[in-house]
């Protein structure tokens, strides 16, 4: 399969809107997360998060349209306009039916949803907005986003929990290698900081409960680890074919290269405990790479701060790297802003572009000492390092595996 | 006789337009590009508003501000 260009990054997270000063956080190893202030969040097990208070500063949607919108449906707004301007595509010059849009989601619009089910149950039905039904639901952002650029191309949302931005990528990837469209948007949103989705995490069971220090709460791979914290946010990028990326003179920030996903198959919610599946999805993505693991400069990893989820993790990435894993630097960045769900495997991507183009692995922030040895952890600091080839692990509940491998442009 | 300024006051509170984009003899479509859902929720607001229901052989009257406007006044007349 082809090489696919990222050509345009647009991020909206709580460690920063627009790709310069969400990287200007990330290398820095500076923490976003703090209690919530959304709503009152004390009485809930776990109250912090990683929110984005200043949406409204970055955002150029009319009020006319924001009253018929959740809020993840704005962020993929707004990272969507990022993105196309970071292409330097002005998409009213493109073919409509050449433009697709690949999303991922995991929970939908729950802030729109909560409001309007509260007013059925006070005012009757005759008090529910009308827009409720297109704003809730997992492929809303896709609609919007679609509706907004008069997108008309192939497109789809991927719904795989955790794992689904990353899906959505891969999918996007295999879309475009068969020369159907000419560019996609791709990557996924989610914003879990409301009062019944903050609940459903909670119910989860996964949540740190270290409530007394947020910043400090999320600690994947530490022995002192006690489970992940919610973030809040979206990214999206735009994906071309190299000879498209050629004849506009346009500039490739990187390739996806490969990709490989596989299910466990063993629990509901849990992954199975030997990171097999997991193992195979990776040898998968790099067979489509058509590239050894020795040539795999860095390993993004999904990082849940949970015993299963971790060890599995690790087992998986030892039985495909073996003893070369001691050289190759691996980190969890989004222990500085939180486990953004559905869109967290894009954002890991997003932030892998960044290490290659710097040269600088990012930090796992309270990684301070590993529960499993063996690993070349990059902990607090930032690391430099040249990256060529990257690897990025995203995984879902029940045990979705998926992989991409991107190359430095 | 119904003021055709509330109804537009309604409209433009509802769909956050700006009133000088209300046309009364230009169809909303026309003039503000409403769509289906918006036209659902201004029924509502224009029933709350004005203390009567629309039958739907009356909604699909509505199209310019004068034919809301007629409706309207039809219905207060009775």
């Amino acid at each position: 399969m082809d090489k696919i260009a990222i050509t345009g990054i647009g991020v909206v997270t709580p460690s920063g809107i627009g790709k310069r000063q969400f990287w200007a956080n990330i290398k820095s190893g500076r923490s976003f997360v703090k209690e919530i202030t959304r709503f009152d969040a004390s009485l809930y097990p776990s109250h912090i998060a990683g929110q984005i208070d200043d949406l409204d500063k970055y955002s150029t949607i009319s009020e006319r349209l924001l009253k018929k919108i959740d809020a993840f449906s704005h962020m993929a707004l707004i990272a969507s306009e990022l993105a196309l301007q970071d292409a330097g595509i002005d998409i009213k010059k493109e073919d409509p039916n050449l433009v697709g849009i690949f999303l991922g989601n995991a929970i939908g619009g729950w802030l729109y949803a909560e409001t309007e089910l509260r007013d059925m149950y006070m005012e009757g039905r005759e008090g529910v907005s009308p827009y409720m039904a297109s704003a809730w639901f997992p492929a809303a952002p896709q609609g919007q986003v679609s509706i907004y650029y008069g997108i008309k191309g192939f497109s789809k949302t991927v719904v795989s929990d955790r794992a689904s931005s990353l899906m959505a990528l891969g999918y996007a990837r295999k879309v475009l290698a068969k020369n159907k469209l000419n560019m996609i948007l791709a990557g996924g949103m989610e914003a879990p900081v409301t009062p019944y989705a903050l609940l459903c995490c909670n119910t989860y069971g996964a949540l740190s409960l270290d409530n007394a220090h947020p910043q400090e709460a999320y600690r994947p791979f530490d022995k002192k680890r006690n489970g992940f914290v919610i973030g809040e946010g979206a990214a999206i990028v735009v994906l071309e074919g190299l000879d498209r990326v050629k004849s506009r003179s346009a500039k490739s920030l990187a390739y996806i290269i490969g990709f490989g996903t596989t299910c466990d198959g063993v629990d509901r919610i849990n992954p199975a405990n030997d990171g097999i599946e997991l193992g195979r999805a990776i040898r998968m993505a790099l067979d489509e790479a058509k590239i050894s693991p020795d040539k795999i400069d860095y390993i993004s990893l999904d990082g849940l701060a949970v015993d299963i989820w971790d060890n599995s993790e690790i087992d998986a990435i030892r039985s495909v790297f073996g003893a070369r894993l001691k050289d190759i630097p691996v980190s969890c960045p989004k222990s500085m802003f939180g486990n953004l769900l559905g869109a967290s495997g894009v954002v890991d991507m997003v932030i892998a572009i960044h290490a290659m183009e710097h040269s600088l692995v990012p930090p796992t922030i309270n990684l301070e000492s590993p529960a499993v040895d063996g690993l070349l952890y990059v902990g607090k600091e930032t690391r430099e390092h040249k990256i060529n080839k990257a690897l990025i692990i995203s995984r879902g509940r029940g045990g979705i595996n998926s992989v991409l491998v991107v190359e430095k442009a | 006789m119904v003021a055709k300024e509330q109804i537009k006051d309604v409209l433009v509170k509802l769909l956050k337009v700006r009133p000088e984009e209300l046309k009364d003899d230009v169809s909303l479509q026309d003039s503000i590009g409403v769509d289906s859902t918006e036209m659902v929720e201004s029924v509502i607001a224009l029933e709350k508003a004005f203390g009567t229901k629309f039958n739907p052989k009356e909604i699909t009257k509505f199209s310019t501000i004068n034919e809301i406007d007629a409706v309207i006044q039809s219905k207060l007349v009775k």
